[in-house]
Order: structure tokens, then C-alpha cells, then sequence
């Protein structure tokens, strides 16, 4: 989680947010008429870049992803909503590029790019499960301040999320992965080992992103949908006869939640800058 | 057309200072979320509406207005469906769900109007700076600001390049969505790679000018909260607390509903 403040001291990585936020933006919005539940998500062909970007740009593709989404609020639905639509949109980007060394032993090719079997069903595996807790973030807002039932855009965003990804992104990734490599403009290239947080607990946070991420999902559609109803109401979390959605959803989420932002600060990628730098031959000196 | 809302008009809540508009967006925010009753948000409403075109950016309504009547319609469905109450209306649907889905729908909408007036009444170089004098770390504000001014010259970009093919005999029209998608996927790839690999020069520029050099910086654009500021939010404050009072007091709410 360092990085992701340490690399504003940066003004390549702070130029990065920029063209990262504006390319999102500026392709947000011609499909903004797409609308699946109107005012609140659409069809985005443009949500292939949060993936792209955190794996090329690291910190700087995750903070593009947020602000990207909260210009593209910007043309007609600025609301409260996208306060959470910047935290989800946020998480977009920033698993990617955290969840990307977690796969990889060390001395192992780690490169972001999907020019692997190995590689690809790991960007796969990542997409899913990062379109998974930009979903919980901003499904979970959504429905603790009454906007939108948890179970209508939970599975929406995540299915969204991650269609664009998959489908788009290996393309993407391997065009512009050469290039971008060749001008120098890789995270792991820009920043120092020292300025990103290590990895001490890899594999616990890798597990806890996991059953974070698709629990939030499932337990959430599970009460939305009633399907958890009477256990849930035993437990004592249901406020209501029918039990489903409301505060059961937001207070039974919230430890899922609080797994994902653990896990955030567990997920290294001072691995990935060490890497980058043994393959260049020498540490750099800035 | 200019894809921004802004709206260069000399009214009285233009001249307001940004923090002021900042600060009343999230005022509306708050108001609209008092109440569940929609004869209480339909108030709401009103006074957004009349705060609207005292700033007369209204205007804007006519680029929106699809967004505000699918929110309200969507809303009320998904509610209508997801929510219960006691007085049953037709099949499954009872009225206290239907009335608090149109009670949603008018707070989605308000917050969304809401937005619209500040967009419209506020540069992006004014959001900027007073992000800025609110605590927002530069760097942040920086970003926000330049991606909100490369916006127009990507898409600006993307659509000369479409042109060009266009005029070589290329058909991007034709098609559902998906092979239309297909079809303009290899036009943009170009605009993404050189809009990235500006990224040196851009860097290279900016710490030529001193970007970074200190941490305290100058800003062209001088903000000042005056009489005008103050009085507004006193009147905004007065509106709040009254808000406040009437849903302490009981009212507002809506009887019967539950989730």
C-alpha cells in the first residue's frame, strides 16, 4: 500500500494518473448511453484499462482508474454515488498489479504481460477476482444509503468488470506492453524497491484478497437474494421479517471488506521492482 | 460540442467561490438523504431546481434529461421488487415499496442535478485549486485537472482518426454494437500508445517549469471566500438545521416500509 502514496513524488508516475484517468475517461463516455441499470453503470468496453494500466502503471494506473471513473461521473451522473465508485474503480487497478507477484516465485519471469499460458489464466484469474471487489465496494455503498439493491448491481458490475478484461485486455496488454517497456515507463522501472511495501505475508494476503473478494460477492447476493435469510436472521443481523438486504447486507459485508483492505497491506510488489531491477543489470540510481 | 456542462454565465452562484459550491454540493447531499417521504424530497427537489436557475444552468437538463427519467424509472422497478411494506397494490408489488422507490429515484436524481448545477457554474481549473485549498494534496489536484483537460483532446484525437479512415472508405457506422466496438478497437489503439508515450516530454516539461520543486507553490488563480460566501452558507446552514428538525421531530419518514 506504500507505493500507492509514495509515487506521487514521482512526476512521471503523476503524469501516468493523468493519461491514464483522461484515456479512461474519454472512452467512459461515448458509452455512457449504454446503460444497464441507468445512472449507475453501462456497458464498458473501457474498463479493460483499470487492469491494463494497474499492471503496466501500478499505483499510478490504480489512482487513473478512480479518477478516470469520477470524470466520466462528471459528464451527467456526479452524485454521491461515485464516491464509492472511486474507491471500487480505485481497487480495479490497484489488485492487478498486487496480486500479480503473488503468482510468481522469486527468480521467476514475472513480466505483466500474457505472453504465457501460466500468464494469462493468472491476468484471468486476477481480472475476475478484481472485477469482483470493485463490484463489492460500490454494490455494498449502494445499498447501505437505500440507492440500489446489492444483488441488481453486485453481479452486474462484476460480470461487466470482468468481460472487458478478459476479453480485451490480453490484446491490449500485449500491444502495449513492448512499448511501453521500450520508453521506460513500467511502475516496476520508475520506482525505487524502497519507496514499495515488501511482501512479508504474500500468501495469507493472496488467500485473504481471495475470500475478501468473492465472499463479499456471494454472501452479499446470498442475503440480498433471501437465499441466507434465516440463518443470517438468527444470527441476529436481520432487521426486518423478510431479512434480506439493508442493514443485514451492510454490517455482514463489512468483514469481507475489512479483509480486502488487509490484505492490501499484506500483497507486496517490492518483488516485482527487484526483479525488474536484476533483469536491467544494476539498481538504479535517481 | 464542448463535452464539459460548464456554462461561461455571469450569475450570482458563478461568482460564489468553489469551496462555497464544494461545500453546498455536499450540503444537498445531505438534505436529500434526511428524507424518505417523497413529498419531503419532492421540497428537496424544488429548492435544487430553484437554486438551479438562479445559477441558470438548467440549460443542462436538456443533455441529462434521458439519465434523471431511466434513474427514476429503474429505481422504482428495482425497488419496487427488492423492498416490502404492509399495504399490498397489485401482484406482489405493496405501496410502501413503489413509495419509497420514488423517493430514492427523486434522491438520486437531486444528487445527480446537484452535481450538474456545480459542473456547470465551475471551471475545472477552479475545482482544481480549490481542491487544493481544502487539503487536497497539488500533485492529487494536478492529476485531476490535467486528465480533465486531455478528455477532450483524446476523444478530439480518436475522432479525426476515425474521419481519416472514414474517409478512405472505411464503414465504422454499420454493425451492432459489439462488431462497432470491433471495428473502431484498431483505430484507438493508436491514440492510446501516443498518448502514452507523451508521458516523457510531458514529465520533462513539467520539472523544466519546477513542478515539484517546492513544496509550497503559487496559484494564478486567486480564491477568496467574501460576504457573499458567508451569507450563502449561513442561509444554507439555516436550511439544514430546519431539515434537521423536522426529521428529529418525527416527519419525513416513511411508515410501513421495510427492506
Amino acid at each position: 500500500m506504500k507505493e500507492a502514496f509514495t509515487m506521487w513524488r514521482h512526476t512521471q508516475m503523476v503524469v501516468l494518473v493523468a493519461l491514464s484517468a483522461a484515456i479512461y475517461a474519454a472512452v467512459l463516455i461515448p458509452f455512457k448511453g449504454f446503460a444497464i441499470i441507468p445512472g449507475f453503470t453501462e456497458i464498458r468496453p473501457a474498463n479493460v484499462f483499470p487492469f491494463v494500466f494497474g499492471l503496466l502503471f501500478g499505483p499510478a494506473g490504480a489512482w487513473g482508474a478512480a479518477i478516470g471513473n469520477l470524470i466520466g461521473d462528471f459528464f451527467g451522473t456526479l452524485g454521491i454515488g461515485s464516491i464509492f465508485g472511486f474507491v471500487g474503480n480505485f481497487f480495479l487497478g490497484f489488485i492487478p498489479y498486487k496480486m500479480w507477484g503473488a503468482f510468481f516465485r522469486r527468480g521467476e519471469n514475472m513480466e505483466p504481460t500474457v505472453n504465457t499460458g501460466k500468464k494469462l489464466a493468472v491476468y484471468i484469474a486476477i481480472s475476475i477476482l478484481a472485477s469482483a471487489v470493485c463490484a463489492d465496494w460500490i454494490a455494498w455503498f449502494n445499498d447501505l444509503i437505500g440507492f440500489v439493491p446489492f444483488a441488481a448491481l453486485g453481479s452486474i458490475i462484476t460480470v461487466n468488470n470482468a468481460v472487458a478484461g478478459i476479453v480485451l485486455g490480453p490484446i491490449l496488454l500485449l500491444v502495449l506492453y513492448p512499448r511501453v517497456k521500450r520508453w521506460g515507463l513500467l511502475w516496476t522501472e520508475i520506482m525505487r524497491p524502497d519507496e514499495v511495501s515488501a511482501a512479508r505475508f504474500q500468501t495469507l494476503g493472496n488467500l485473504l484478497m481471495w475470500v475478501g473478494g468473492i465472499g463479499a460477492l456471494v454472501v452479499g447476493l446470498a442475503i440480498g437474494l433471501g437465499i441466507y435469510d434465516q440463518g443470517f436472521a438468527a444470527a441476529g443481523f436481520a432487521p426486518t421479517a423478510g431479512g434480506a438486504g439493508g442493514a443485514a447486507i451492510g454490517l455482514a459485508l463489512l468483514p469481507f471488506l475489512a479483509l480486502i483492505v488487509v490484505a492490501s497491506f499484506l500483497l507486496g510488489g517490492r518483488e516485482q521492482v527487484e526483479a525488474a531491477e536484476e533483469e536491467a543489470g544494476a539498481p538504479r540510481v535517481r | 460540442m464542448d463535452p464539459f456542462l460548464y456554462l461561461d454565465r455571469d450569475t450570482f452562484v458563478h461568482r460564489l467561490d468553489p469551496r462555497t459550491k464544494m461545500l453546498l454540493l455536499v450540503g444537498a447531499f445531505v438534505l436529500t438523504f434526511l428524507f424518505v417521504n417523497p413529498l419531503y424530497q419532492l421540497v428537496v427537489f424544488a429548492v435544487v431546481i430553484v437554486f438551479g436557475a438562479i445559477a441558470r444552468s438548467l440549460v443542462n437538463l436538456k443533455r441529462i434529461w434521458f439519465i434523471l427519467v431511466m434513474v427514476g424509472l429503474m429505481t422504482v422497478i428495482l425497488w419496487s421488487i427488492f423492498a416490502s411494506g404492509e399495504t399490498p397494490l397489485f401482484w406482489f408489488v405493496e405501496r410502501e415499496a413503489v413509495l419509497y422507490g420514488v423517493a430514492i429515484a427523486l434522491r438520486i436524481d437531486i444528487t445527480i442535478i446537484a452535481g450538474m448545477i456545480f459542473l456547470s457554474t465551475t471551471r475545472n481549473e477552479e475545482i482544481a485549486t480549490g481542491l487544493v485549498r481544502i487539503g487536497i494534496p497539488y500533485r492529487f489536484a494536478f492529476a485531476i485537472s490535467t486528465a480533465l483537460r486531455l478528455v477532450p483532446t483524446i476523444a478530439a484525437t480518436g475522432s479525426t482518426i476515425g474521419q481519416a479512415q472514414r474517409s478512405r472508405g472505411l464503414d465504422l457506422e454499420s454493425g451492432n454494437l459489439i462488431q462497432r466496438i470491433r471495428k473502431n478497437t484498431p483505430l484507438l489503439i493508436p491514440v492510446f500508445v501516443s498518448t502514452i508515450r507523451s508521458t516523457n516530454v510531458f514529465s520533462m516539461a513539467l520539472e523544466s517549469k519546477g513542478f515539484g520543486a517546492s513544496p509550497e507553490r503559487t496559484y494564478f488563480l486567486q480564491l477568496s471566500m467574501g460576504r457573499r460566501d458567508a451569507l450563502v452558507l449561513l442561509m444554507f446552514a439555516v436550511l439544514l438545521a430546519a431539515a434537521l428538525a423536522l426529521r428529529f421531530a418525527g416527519y419525513g419518514g416513511l411508515e410501513g416500509f421495510s427492506r
